[in-house]
């Protein structure tokens, strides 16, 4: 007791109090209720108070189950020395209310790569990149999966509210982590393929670890190809989605420019490898819809009614993720001169989705819909057809189950 | 130990209600144990009672306490084959198609059968995407919708692998495309004697019809984004005019081209490259077009179907067309169905036959003229100042370019002899991934962890027999007509397969060769080089990078090539970037001069109108004179009535007049221009109505007493009542013409 009361008094105000001194360490309930409000890397500081607090804290920790996002738009861009996601992350992982057990960040490739420094001399770029790339991986807690990728451009929603203004930043130092706490029935996992050594076969048993193939409950496949420009980098992507496109699942993704980190792959990863990134989502609860904008859909009318078929799916907003993944050549230009011409027509339908994606070399997805009770989705044989395009956006919605 | 004998376990079975269902359905199909029958308009559907009830509210309400051994139910009218057929079909595989044109009437009959597990929000997707799917590409007119509760697609896969013996057949029929084109003509014919003539030509056209498309899918989606997006910028507008001129112009030298039928197909092919290059979208669109009214017929079939069948082949009909899987697929399915949609088929398929050939006549004629214009341009794009259009410039361009390049690269050729193979290939490859599809469903519905191929293939073989015997009995004799007929449609839809394989390899072409002569140093460079710099510059990225990997090169070296390569890319961004600048001097230039001739027109217009202006002060003031003159008014019974009459009338130029001397009277000609329109109006047009037309000239006189209100001031300290006047509603003005009308008179 004396040295509770020790600690409390080296608190400050409430040392003058006993009584409260008393209630913060004896009082779960009072205790619980205050630390609601602390942010988790503050609640796992606090849990190193006593055994009360960190129980308190632990529960807390549990409940918050949201999942959050820290973004960096062109408002926080312009310092020269560190990318503004890393800025703008190490500021707001202190605010951060969930313990991140998947993240998945995505950043511009010219300002986060820093082209020009280093212009052909490929493996002083590759640091460069992986310095950042750590400093960004060293944000978040050690057993937490992170998938880092940068792309052309990036859509992002502006932190705080839901319902703020997605942007879609084509060029400019800009990027988003969206940070997955762990949910109860459901199940996020990384998967990587890679394609050095050349010409590896694709052993079935890898998809299965990741929950790829055998798995029931596999809802949602966020699949990304990287260093797509390279030989032979889009075939193999095809070969990979192709053995799991055939499910009743949705798929979205598309090429990105490269992957930056990848925590739970233990293979190194190699300046000219090519491959496959991807987040797995599986659980029962999880209820997912894409739709395809099609090179037609080249005014803001269509853009409207291609959201008003996502919204047709009938997807619960509580609790939900939007991701546009677009082509580089849509966006300001192909609108006409109009810009965030979809990310305003998604939020328009959808007032209370937070947006994210980028503008990437090429798009994976197609019209479908995946829910717990049924999925649809078009027949074909050679599902590939419908998969890969360029020139055209795809809208994901992805539920992480109701909030209970 | 007598715990252990009394707990009880249980045994529960994830496969059973799956399997369940699945051999329900195999007793519907051979109609065994069914205890109903629906007349749905007028044709017969034989179901299980507990099924139906089952299932739905309605048979449910119908059925329960029904006691006859074979019970009739017939369906209000409400309920069409068209939207009752799937339903039936989900009942018992939990597996629903839908395509754009059942979509409304499965819904409609589901909302009037009262159909479990199937949820509205589907169907108001799919009409979102098929309500805007008129314009769209992704013409995909089925969809499927499984239930998830009790998965059994299974179903389908047993059925594409039931007939062995069409296999080869099909597959025959694929690979001697050519020798059993007239066959399928034939049938046609027998289908619909009012063939038109085109559609007799040679079966080798059809077959390059089928590469030309194949290969516009091919190079559609491998032209890099960026390239489109610059395309995207400032190309597309201007493009489209000139589209259609190429396209009027050349439908005249078709028939010659069409006489040369066994063109090469490299010739084919680069035309479709150049106008894939050139109407980016326009083509696709075209393409798109096409693609929808060849699988329209397919999608049509099946709603003719007389017979319950089932549907999940139908789907292989879309876009795999070439695979003889596919086609396969395709057979079974007609295998399957009664004949009475056959004939209907024959006309419906050769709408796609006869749009494609239009298609790669225009093709044609597109290529052979742009090569024809390609010619006298000169490469360099020193030309601005030619009379051409620019559009005409870029086409032409881009045509030099597409011919070039297609000289210089080494794969192109290959590409020829590629497109049939890979056909070959992609269908070799849909054997395993078909494959890999059924395990994964086999286990799906086992839910076991070993691999379910062996499931699969005990499910395939079990109903095998059954079903073709069936189908054997369902088909009537011109089945053979309907196979041939069907399989002639397939090889128009462009191959995916190769489109998708060629997204991997050509990816980033960006093949925008230029010709400009390479810097001195450059060349210098260049003998050094294992390859010349052209080469360089041509390449795709990917070829490139390979091509740099074949030799063997000092650094000096690479640093030279790259060096060559980004100047010749930067040469053309640059060259681009004037262009365009050009190009909006121009469109700012022209924007100039027509306001500038607005400015004169303007100017006229206000010379005219002030001339007219004065014409009708001077009437006035000679009116008003006259009328003081014959009135022979004194100085004061004028101010009399200046004072009695509306203070806005313009007496006060009489006042002056007859106060002051003549140059006084022209400094108060302004006040009567201030005066709004009426006495301008209302006095000229009564009495000289042949000079003013009255309505133009009191609109136009509006004006300018703004304009003139300058030298009003300057009189207003002689007359006091000037600036009274200005002030004044216009209310007032025709009082004052009233007024001075009636003087007038009364005083004469």
């Amino acid at each position: 007791m004396e040295r509770v009361r020790g600690r409390a008094a080296s608190r400050g105000s409430s040392s003058a109090d006993p009584r409260g001194t008393f209630v913060l360490s004896n009082l779960a309930e009072v205790v619980e209720r205050v630390l609601a409000f602390l942010p988790a890397k503050a609640l796992l500081r606090v849990a190193s108070v006593c055994r009360l607090w960190r129980e308190c804290a632990r529960r807390v920790l549990r409940t918050q189950r949201q999942v959050t996002w820290i973004s960096a738009g062109l408002a926080g861009a312009g310092h020269l020395e560190e990318h503004c996601l890393l800025r703008v992350g190490a500021q707001e992982i202190e605010n951060v209310h969930i313990l991140p057990s998947t993240v998945l960040y995505m950043a511009d490739s010219e300002t986060f790569i820093n082209l020009e420094e280093c212009r052909g001399h490929k493996r002083a770029r590759k640091r460069m990149t992986m310095e950042t790339a750590s400093a960004i991986e060293k944000l978040f807690p050690k057993q937490c999966d992170i998938l880092g990728l940068v792309t052309p451009g990036i859509v992002v929603t502006p932190m705080g509210s839901t319902s703020n203004r997605p942007q879609e930043i084509e060029l400019g130092e800009s990027g988003f982590a969206l940070l997955f706490p762990q949910m109860e029935g459901i199940k996020i996992q990384p998967f990587h393929f890679s394609n050095y050594p050349k010409d590896m076969p694709l052993e079935l048993h890898q998809f299965t670890e990741v929950g790829l193939l055998e798995n029931p409950d596999l809802r949602v496949v966020l699949v990304f190809g990287y260093n797509c420009c390279r030989t032979g980098a889009s075939n193999y992507l095809e070969r990979v989605v192709s053995l799991f496109s055939d499910m009743n699942v949705i798929l979205a993704g598309g090429q990105v420019d490269n992957l930056v980190s990848l925590t739970s792959g233990s293979k190194p990863m190699h300046i000219d490898a090519t491959g496959v990134v991807g987040l797995t989502f599986s659980g029962q609860r999880i209820q997912s819809a894409t739709v395809l904008l099609t090179e037609d859909v080249n005014d803001e009318k269509s853009v409207e009614a291609a959201m008003q078929r996502l919204k047709a799916a009938n997807i619960p907003e509580q609790n939900t993720i939007g991701f546009m993944f677009a082509c580089v050549g849509r966006g300001f230009q192909y609108y006409r001169a109009k810009g965030n011409v979809e990310a305003d027509a998604f939020r328009k339908l959808f007032p209370n989705v937070p947006l994210f994606g980028f503008f990437g070399n090429g798009e994976i997805g197609c019209d479908r819909i995946v829910t717990e009770n049924f999925t649809l989705k078009r027949c074909s044989e050679v599902e590939d057809v419908d998969l890969f395009h360029s020139y055209t956006t795809v809208m994901a919605l992805i539920h992480l189950g109701a909030s209970k | 130990m007598s715990l252990s004998e009394s707990s009880v376990f249980a045994y529960e079975s994830l496969v059973h209600s799956a399997n369940v269902l699945l051999s329900l359905d195999d007793q519907r199909k051979k109609d065994v144990l069914c205890d109903v029958t629906v007349l749905v308009e007028g044709q017969r559907f034989r179901a299980h009672r507990s099924v139906l009830a089952a299932c739905s509210s309605y048979f449910h309400s119908k059925l329960v306490g029904q006691a006859d051994a074979q019970l009739h139910i017939s369906l209000p009218e409400e309920v069409t084959v068209k939207g009752f057929e799937p339903l039936i079909q989900f009942a018992y595989t939990a597996t629903l198609y839908l395509s754009k044109d059942n979509v409304d009437e499965v819904c409609k009959c589901v909302e009037f059968l009262g159909v479990r597990d199937i949820e509205e929000s589907c169907f108001q997707f799919l009409r979102f995407k098929f309500l805007d799917s008129t314009a769209d590409q992704q013409e995909c007119p089925r969809k499927k919708c499984y239930s998830s509760h009790c998965q059994k697609p299974d179903i389908n896969f047993s059925l594409l692998d039931q007939r062995d013996l069409e296999v080869d057949e099909v597959e025959e029929l694929l690979k001697n495309k050519n020798a059993q084109m007239p066959q399928c003509k034939l049938s046609r014919c027998q289908g619909n004697p009012e063939v038109s003539p085109p559609l007799q030509d040679s079966p080798s056209r059809t077959s390059e019809t089928m590469c030309l498309e194949k290969d516009a899918a091919l190079s559609l989606p491998s032209l890099c984004p960026k390239y489109r997006k610059f395309q995207k910028a400032f190309g597309t507008d201007r493009v489209r005019p000139v589209e259609s001129d190429v396209e009027d112009v050349h439908t005249s030298s078709v028939l010659t081209v069409e006489t040369s039928e066994n063109k090469s197909l490299g010739a084919v092919q680069d035309c479709a490259d150049l106008q894939v290059m050139l109407k980016c979208e326009e083509s696709s669109s075209a393409m798109e077009h096409e693609e929808t009214k060849t699988v329209d017929p397919a999608s049509q079939c099946p709603s003719e179907r007389t017979e319950e069948t089932s549907p999940p082949c139908k789907s292989s009909a879309d876009p795999p067309g070439l695979y003889p899987l596919s086609l396969f697929h395709t057979y079974d399915q007609y295998g399957d169905l009664s004949f009475v949609g056959v004939q209907n088929t024959t006309a419906l398929t050769e709408k796609p036959l006869s749009g494609v050939d239009a298609q790669e006549e225009k093709a044609f004629g597109e290529s052979q003229d742009l090569h024809l214009k390609s010619e006298p341009v000169p490469r360099e794009d020193g030309s601005l100042a030619s009379d051409r259009s620019s559009v005409e410039r870029e086409v032409a361009e881009h045509l030099a370019k597409g011919f070039w390049s297609d000289i210089c690269s080494m794969d192109s050729p290959c590409q020829v002899q590629l497109s049939p193979t890979v056909t070959k290939d992609g269908s070799e490859q849909t054997y395993p991934q078909k494959r890999s599809e059924c395990p994964w469903l086999g286990i799906r519905i086992s839910e076991s962890p070993e691999p379910g191929q062996r499931t699969f293939t005990t499910l395939s073989s079990v109903s095998c027999p059954f079903i073709s015997t069936l189908s054997a009995e369902g088909c009537s004799s011109s089945l053979e007509i309907g196979n041939d007929d069907y399989a002639s449609e397939p090889p128009q839809e462009p191959c995916p397969y190769t489109c998708v394989i060629s997204l991997g390899e050509d990816s980033e072409t960006d093949t925008e060769g230029d010709s400009e002569s390479c810097s001195a140093r450059e060349q210098e460079c260049e003998v050094k080089l294992p390859f010349n710099a052209q080469r360089i510059i041509s390449l795709s990225r990917n070829d490139f990078q390979s091509l740099l990997k074949m030799h063997k090169l000092t650094p000096e070296q690479l640093d030279c090539i790259h060096d060559i390569r980004r100047r010749s890319k930067n040469r053309i961004a640059a060259q681009r970037c004037r262009k365009r600048k050009l190009d909006c001097i121009q469109n700012l230039e022209s924007e100039i001069e027509k306001l500038q001739n607005e400015k004169e027109n303007l100017l006229k217009e206000r010379d005219h109108i002030l001339s007219t202006l004065g014409e009708t002060k001077q009437n006035l003031t000679g009116l008003c004179q006259q009328v003081c003159k014959e009135a022979a008014l004194s100085q004061e019974q004028i101010q009399v009535l200046a004072k009695y009459s509306a203070s806005d009338c313009p007496l006060s130029f009489l006042i002056s007049e007859k106060r002051k001397s003549t140059p006084d009277g022209e400094l108060a000609l302004p006040s009567i221009l201030s005066l709004p329109e009426g006495p301008s109006a209302g006095l000229p047009a009564r009495k000289q109505s042949h000079c003013y037309p009255s309505a133009s000239g009191s609109s136009e006189t509006g004006c300018p007493p703004g304009q003139e209100a300058g030298p009003t001031p300057s009189a207003a300290p002689r007359e006091p009542a000037g600036p009274v006047e200005l002030g004044r509603p216009s209310g007032g003005i025709s009082d004052f013409c009233q007024q001075m009308t009636d003087k007038c008179t009364t005083d004469e």
